[in-house]
């Protein structure tokens, strides 16, 4: 009796702390190869707390979805090529040098270089907040400028996000955005991937801002160095984590061109 | 962990012997989310994940291999040719277990990679395959193009995992000191119905094997999926989007000062705000994932056997083709649609005078009971809140699996596989550790 009773405060105990987090029923069903009986949590239906209505809401993941595939695309055949075309390109280029980059290369100077090129796009990023009258990501962009080119040693470092400065990424296309501009048909760029008429506009603009504020003068440093273009396409890849074929459907082309404009449509309202 | 009754009864004392020994052996189940529909879509927090080597630290590859020589694919979708697969492989002599992806999964997902990242740090060699749903398979490896019947699957699966493992040894010259098998999902199905073909081929003779969120019945679990669609959200009217109503949700959410660079983090910092996504919203966003995997799948099979319904028959499709007016008639039809005009008449025609309860009970867990019950080698993970299984199913998994089934109160479909307690649990099932 005596044991019972020790056993029983024992597993008390052990209860209390196994459902500390939980409030769940057990039944016991059935008994173990060695006679104990068996328990498990009790069966619980989701399902049943849903207004599941197959009549009413018949049409609702329809209709909301073909209006999903109304993206306004002109050039589909072309986009489609294109689109492909960079699949391929990535699949047997791209991603191979980047494995290769990262195989041969510390963690720390991939980091390293990735924080380079992201403070190379403060500045643009910067150009932007302030034609958007963003003063005050515009202030918070030149502090990170400051801070990572100075402190950051020519940017190695981003010393900026450690003091709670993230990037505040704001490109040419969503300007234009911002005063109005449509985003225009969609274009799947070689090489870039998915875009619009606007963006792609705006992508240029950037590049351009890029080339006249030739920040540090590093467009000079690359011109002189060509091999830096390499590692800065290198660096770009490793910086995006999408991967072709990661949505699992022979609709991936429809399902990243809708993903892509909505994505936009948010960046450029905020 | 035996509920404690009030009143005496004579298996009390069993049961209090069986809470000990449980408590002692195992980790408290303390998973965080007790909403099934959340767990399903955040997982696990990461900090209470079980840990995994970094992807980039994995000496892993992704090969493919040739299945059906026959087989003939449109332009637009040739990639998808032969069959890709991702092996991860150890310096040594080890086990090697084969993966098998959930319902319109590939090789390359998510859910994938963790349990590869897992298996591999554990010193096994890790082969991952597509679900046999999914579209990279239907197209490479489902002879008759028309997955969803167990015992046809199996049998496309062990010859891709023949080919697979084949290819991989002679490309990676790793050596295999015995088999074990796991899949997810629909994936764990699949896994159940290759292990008993391989108990009557011998060819691997799979050491362990594990079943991650099995369903029970195919049918029955894909209608529940189904449902899922039809779920009734507050403030979408008739006429309005149930994406949009979800996108200015995440709008407003920003408009309130969230940062506007989307990150990994956002759905948490969304679910901790006013906008937070309710149980209809992600019982719908859930459903609609599901059916647009349905979509993927009906679009395939369709195609592979010139059935005409999305695509017209003898229509080339060239890369340059828009594939959007197929998507927008395969859209309507969801998995029991599916099952009704692909698989069914299919079926049918080859098993004259039976019925669809038949060719139900044929690609359910219970036609393999005699293999499932009471076999030391097989395992089951499931939740008493994963929506993809009726009270008879999860019944089912307790009373066949017995002290092999792994049942947890909460973690809907899969949210806590990756839940440090519930990881070590089934890892030491798989390395043959002892039993709990």
């Amino acid at each position: 009796m005596n044991k019972a009773c020790l056993i029983g405060l024992m597993s008390c105990l052990c209860y209390n702390t196994a459902s500390a987090a939980e409030d769940t029923d057990y039944v016991s069903s059935g008994k173990s190869a060695n006679g104990s009986s068996l328990s498990f949590p009790a069966y619980h239906d989701p399902l049943t707390e849903l207004d599941l209505d197959e009549r009413d809401n018949r049409f609702q993941f329809e209709r909301s979805s073909l209006g999903a595939l109304n993206v306004q695309d002109p050039l589909e055949g072309m986009n489609r090529l294109t689109y492909r075309f960079n699949a391929e390109f990535d699949r047997y280029v791209y991603l191979p040098v980047v494995r290769g980059y990262v195989w041969a290369t510390p963690g720390f100077v991939r980091t390293g270089v990735s924080n380079v090129t992201n403070n190379l796009r403060d500045i643009p990023y910067l150009v932007n907040n302030l034609l958007q009258l963003k003063f005050e990501r515009s202030a918070q962009t030149t502090a990170r400028l400051l801070f990572n080119s100075i402190i950051g040693v020519g940017g190695m470092f981003d010393v900026a996000k450690a003091m709670d400065l993230p990037a505040q990424k704001e490109d040419f296309g969503q300007t234009l955005g911002h005063y109005g501009v449509p985003a225009g048909p969609y274009l799947v760029i070689p090489f870039l991937g998915p875009s619009s008429l606007r963006d792609g506009t705006g992508y240029a603009v950037d590049w351009m801002i890029d080339n006249g504020v030739n920040y540090m003068e590093h467009r000079d440093y690359m011109s002189d160095h060509p091999y830096t273009w390499g590692i800065w396409a290198i660096d770009l890849r490793y910086q995006t984590p999408f991967r072709y074929g990661a949505l699992d459907s022979p609709f991936e082309y429809d399902q990243v061109r809708y993903l892509y404009t909505k994505l936009r449509e948010f960046q450029v309202e905020n | 962990m035996t509920r404690i009754k009030p009143y005496l009864s004579p298996y009390l004392f069993a049961g209090l012997l069986f809470s000990v020994s449980h408590c002692v052996a195992a980790e408290p189940f303390a998973y965080p989310e007790t909403n099934p529909f959340m767990a399903t879509v955040a997982g696990t927090p990461e900090d209470l994940k079980a840990p995994v080597p970094d992807e980039i630290d994995v000496q892993q590859d992704d090969l493919s291999v040739r299945v059906l020589p026959d087989r003939k694919l449109p332009s637009a979708l040739s990639r998808y040719r032969d069959l890709q697969f991702r092996v991860a492989w150890q310096d040594k002599p080890a086990p090697l277990t084969f993966l098998i992806a959930g319902t319109g999964s590939g090789f390359d997902s998510a859910r994938m990679d963790y349990l590869k990242r897992l298996l591999w740090q554990a010193g096994m060699h890790v082969i991952v395959l597509s679900s046999p749903s999914n579209f990279d398979f239907i197209a490479a490896a489902s002879n008759s193009g028309m997955p969803g019947v167990g015992a046809e699957d199996a049998r496309d699966l062990h010859t891709a995992m023949t080919l697979a493992l084949q290819e991989a040894q002679d490309k990676k010259g790793f050596e295999v000191t015995e088999f074990r098998l796991a899949g997810f999902s629909l994936g764990a199905l699949h896994a159940a119905f290759v292990a008993e073909l391989d108990s009557h081929l011998g060819q691997f003779n799979f050491s362990k094997v594990l079943l991650l969120n099995p369903p029970v019945d195919l049918y029955s679990s894909v209608g529940r999926l189904d449902e899922l669609s039809y779920t009734r959200v507050d403030g979408v009217s008739d006429s309005e989007s149930f994406y949009e109503h979800i996108f200015q949700k995440l709008s407003r959410h920003f408009a309130q000062g969230g940062n506007g660079d989307i990150q990994s983090s956002l759905f948490y910092e969304i679910q901790n705000s006013p906008e937070a996504l309710t149980d209809p919203e992600l019982a719908m966003l859930i459903g609609a994932v599901f059916r647009f995997s349905a979509a993927d799948l009906n679009f395939m099979s369709d195609l592979i056997n010139n059935g005409g319904r999305f695509a017209p028959v003898g229509k080339e499709i060239k890369v340059s083709t828009s594939l959007t007016p197929y998507l927008r008639r395969a859209l309507f039809c969801d998995f029991t649609c599916y099952i009704n005009n692909q698989l069914w008449p299919a079926w049918e025609a080859k098993n004259a005078g039976r019925s669809i309860e038949d060719m139900a009970y044929e690609t359910s867990l219970r036609s393999l009971s005699s293999f499932l019950q009471g076999n030391p080698n097989v395992a089951a993970v499931s939740n008493a809140d994963d929506f993809i299984l009726t009270r008879d199913d999860y019944q089912f998994l307790a009373d066949t699996f017995g002290e092999r089934a792994y049942l947890y109160p909460h973690g809907g479909h899969g949210g806590n596989l990756d839940y440090k307690p519930v990881a070590d649990r089934y890892m030491t099932f798989l390395q043959g550790g002892a039993h709990e």
